[in-house]
């Protein structure tokens, strides 16, 4: 019983030190989703201008679903990579803008402000699609591949390098 | 030249740690005064060199000079002298340096203060605390120079985190924090000692009480400063989001706690002395692990910063400190066995043991919280985190115990108490407690956890209030004094007692400030034009007029203001802005909080449009927010009263001044 009680040393040490140890492998930035990996959830949504916005109907591309606000600063700051990102990738890829609980008027006074990409923006009533895909708080980007898997997400403003990165994950590239 | 002379500095630094641990080894086991004198000299001049570096970088902070990278990452030479001054603990290296400063002065304080006294276990104190400070000079020697030069010499450097630079505060939080978190070693470098020459006696405790106690002083305003700042900066109206950097700081702090407790009763009866020596180890280990966590960038947090190279040293120096004290502890096993029978079911110890199990029990809470998204990751797991729902629901109801503990525990005797006393004493402060309640809910306060806070407090206040009542009024029949003066004098005579009950008014006061502000609070967002109001709590708001213009003593920031005039229980007028600094992708809210007794005012801008002079706000209306600032003042102010130098000697044999409650053996003073 004596020598037992040494046990304790290792039942303490090696435990704590091998999980301090793999904080080192990982971007504590990088947070997760319990969606990566995981079918897009569907949904059918009116646009702003209008139109219904079926998921059924992207099947078949790689999606980009961003998620934002007027009132939101940082949307602000990525909005131009996204209309570069509509320019340059608009024929494979499928950019849909997601309005976070915002009015339909003050969503369009920042499109006519800071630009309309062309693609549609969809209005999301009561949060609905925010909530199947668990965002945070705008701005939120989930990157979906062909077969509808999402591969990826940006948790706040996207940058070039992160955009370009998440992208070629859903095998969108230049 | 100044940075040189810093980096200098520093090795020569780690080179007089290294000299003064050998020393202090050498000179202990021949009882080589002359040996030993100069290891403490040493330790002086390790002191003194660490002062050194840390003012060549806050004057080359001042001067921006951009030929050191850490300068030229967190300074500008827009940044204004006060931020420049602070920037020192403002990012990684800095405070490593900083923190080696305090480390170094709490050592050269305890080595001087004891420099006569004590003399089998100084030098193993030494040896300790000479060890702390090899590790804190080889971390700036080698992965983390706080003197790394850059060529080219960038002309402008980055500016300091905008976070960092938003509010005075900065220059009061982390500075307090720092302090108790390296005071900290002092306790553990004892503990050691004790251990090494097995002089684990009640002698042992005092010293190491009263060291632990004001490092926790200040540890306790560090927190409370530092839940202050993020109230006063963050904008989202809060206070506490059990942050893993918060956590980190509030681990330690738990611990050491308990150990204060623990150790009354380890002194007094003889037993918890295995307890009290693990939770001394505990709370040094805690604090490397806290350091660990916020400067390694394992974990996310508003605090931690980019990931690094120092992050491996500072998981050996926990897997060595923990394993070396740990074994350290197993081996002496044998010397801390308990002097004194276990406790009763009813007694003041197994109420200080019920209190030790609950501070173990948030400890292990937050802990556990805190490395879950590694501990997940490290099974192969998603990267999960937890969040406030699970920090509230199991520690709420161990805080209720706590309280429950606090009041019931100082009034029961040592040894075993007899239920008829129990109940006279208990019967009244119920009965107030229930009163209290009953107020309450007629009074429309319908949620449980501040009715359940506020029947506590009555209740641990009613018993303090009886306690002191009773004594002074003996000591008032007894001697003829006044009132006043009796309660003075009694207090004075039991420093430890009643400080003890100062702290926990302490307690009390920010129990019920965070339960009626946290579950009370009310708050809207409101859409203002120009000229247009909004209403919240009887206070109307309204939007005079948005400015946007660069700051005073900063152009590179530029502040978009909105002006606001407020009327109702308090009026006046209150700015609130969001400032764009040219390092930070988001703006930083600068909140208007505008505080009184009742409660706070607090405004602030999420966005707004030029253009039209319309502004978006969130008003929050926080309930008794400043009484948790006044309630840790007073904690602060009870400890800080009981370990006060009496300035009077105590016969070693003299009668305690009341007999009453003292019993006959006089504790033996810690200093």
């Amino acid at each position: 019983m004596r020598m037992l009680r040494w046990l304790i040393l290792p039942l303490l040490v090696i435990p704590l030190s091998w999980v301090l140890l793999t904080g080192f492998s990982v971007n504590p930035n990088e947070v997760p989703s319990a969606l990566i990996g995981k079918p897009m959830p569907s949904f059918s949504l009116q646009t702003l201008s209008g139109e219904t916005l079926d998921s059924a109907d992207l099947a078949g591309r790689p999606v980009m679903v961003n998620f934002w606000a007027s009132w939101c600063g940082p949307c602000v700051t990525e909005h131009p990579l996204l209309l570069d990102a509509q320019r340059r990738y608009g024929d494979r890829l499928a950019i849909v803008g997601v309005i976070y609980q915002d009015s339909t008027d003050a969503a369009r006074a920042f499109l006519d402000k800071h630009g309309d990409g062309g693609y549609p923006d969809a209005v999301d009533e009561g949060s609905r699609l925010a909530l199947d895909f668990g965002v945070t708080g705008p701005p939120e980007t989930y990157f979906i591949d062909s077969s509808g898997v999402v591969r990826a997400k940006q948790f706040g403003p996207l940058d070039a390098p992160a955009l370009q990165t998440k992208l070629a994950m859903i095998g969108v590239s230049e | 030249m100044l940075p040189t002379l810093g980096h200098v500095a520093i090795v020569i630094g780690l080179g007089a740690c290294a000299y003064a641990a050998i020393a202090f080894v050498m000179g202990g086991r021949r009882r080589d005064p002359a040996v030993l004198s100069s290891a403490r000299r040493a330790m002086y001049a390790a002191f003194g060199l660490a002062a050194v570096a840390s003012a060549a970088m806050m004057i080359s902070l001042l001067t921006h000079d951009f030929s050191v990278e850490y300068i030229a990452r967190n300074n500008a030479t827009t940044t204004p002298p006060f931020y420049s001054i602070i920037s020192l603990w403002a990012a990684l290296e800095g405070s490593i340096l900083f923190w080696t400063l305090l480390a170094l002065g709490w050592s050269g304080l305890v080595l001087h203060r004891y420099r006569a006294r004590h003399a089998a276990l100084m030098p193993w104190v030494g040896m300790t605390l000479a060890l702390v400070g090899i590790f804190l000079f080889s971390v700036m020697v080698w992965p983390g120079n706080p003197f790394t030069r850059i060529t080219p010499i960038p002309i402008e450097g980055n500016g300091p985190n905008a976070l960092l630079q938003n509010h005075p505060f900065m220059g009061l939080h982390p500075p307090l924090l720092y302090i108790g978190y390296t005071g900290l070693a002092v306790p553990f470098a004892f503990g050691i000692a004790a251990l090494i020459t097995r002089r684990t006696d009640e002698a042992w405790l005092g010293i190491v009480r009263r060291w632990t106690i004001i490092p926790w002083i200040f540890l306790s305003c560090g927190i409370v400063a530092g839940a202050w700042w993020s109230y006063e900066v963050l904008g989202w109206g809060g206070y506490w989001a059990w942050d893993p950097v918060e956590n980190a700081a509030l681990l330690p702090w738990l611990t050491a706690t308990a150990f204060i407790h623990s150790s009354m009763v380890a002194e007094r009866r003889g037993t918890l002395k295995v307890w009290s020596m693990g939770l001394v180890i505990a709370t040094f280990v805690l604090t490397v692990l806290g350091t660990f966590l916020t400067r390694s960038g394992v974990v996310q947090s508003v605090h931690s910063f980019t990931q690094s190279a120092i992050g491996p040293w500072f998981l050996a120096a926990i897997v060595l400190a923990l394993t070396g004290s740990v074994a350290l502890l197993l081996w002496r096993l044998p010397d801390l066995g308990d002097r004194g029978a276990p406790p009763r079911a009813v007694s003041r110890e197994s109420a200080f043991l019920f209190n030790n199990v609950l501070f173990l029990g948030l400890t292990f809470v937050v802990l556990f919280g805190t490395l879950m998204p590694l501990i997940f990751q490290a099974t192969g797991g998603q990267r999960i985190s937890v969040g406030t729902p699970y920090y509230n629901g199991l520690n709420v109801p161990i805080f209720a115990a706590l309280l429950f503990l606090m009041g019931v525990g100082p009034a029961l005797p040592w040894g075993r108490a007899s239920w008829s006393s129990v109940r006279e004493r208990f019967a009244i402060p119920v009965l107030l407690a229930v009163l209290a309640v009953v107020t309450a809910w007629a009074l429309g306060m319908r949620s449980l956890a501040p009715l359940l806070t506020i029947g506590l407090a009555v209740f641990v206040g009613s018993v303090m209030g009886d306690e002191i009542i009773r004594g002074s009024r003996a000591r008032s029949r007894g001697r003829g004094e006044a009132p006043p003066t009796a309660v003075w004098r009694l207090a004075t005579r039991n420093r430890r007692r009643y400080g003890g009950y100062v702290a926990h008014f302490g307690v009390l006061i920010m129990a019920v400030a965070v339960a009626i502000s946290s579950t009370m609070a009310q708050s809207t967002t409101a859409t203002l034009a120009p000229g247009e109001s909004a209403t919240l709590a009887g206070y109307t708001l309204t939007n005079d007029r948005l400015v946007v213009e660069p700051l005073p003593d900063d152009a590179r920031v530029t502040e978009t203001r909105a002006e606001m005039t407020f009327s109702g229980p308090q009026s006046g007028t209150l700015a609130t802005a969001l400032r764009d600094y040219p390092n930070s992708s988001t703006a930083i809210a600068t909140p208007a909080v505008r505080t009184a007794l009742g409660e706070d005012l607090y405004v602030t801008l999420l966005s707004s449009d030029p253009k039209t002079g319309s502004v978006i706000v969130r008003i929050f209306v926080n309930p008794m927010v400043v009484w948790i600032w006044i309630g840790g003042f007073i904690l602060a102010l009870g400890a800080a009263f009981a370990i006060w130098p009496d300035g009077r000697r105590v016969p070693a044999a003299a009668p305690a001044a009341v007999p009453a409650k003292v019993p006959a053996r006089v504790p033996a003073e810690g200093s």
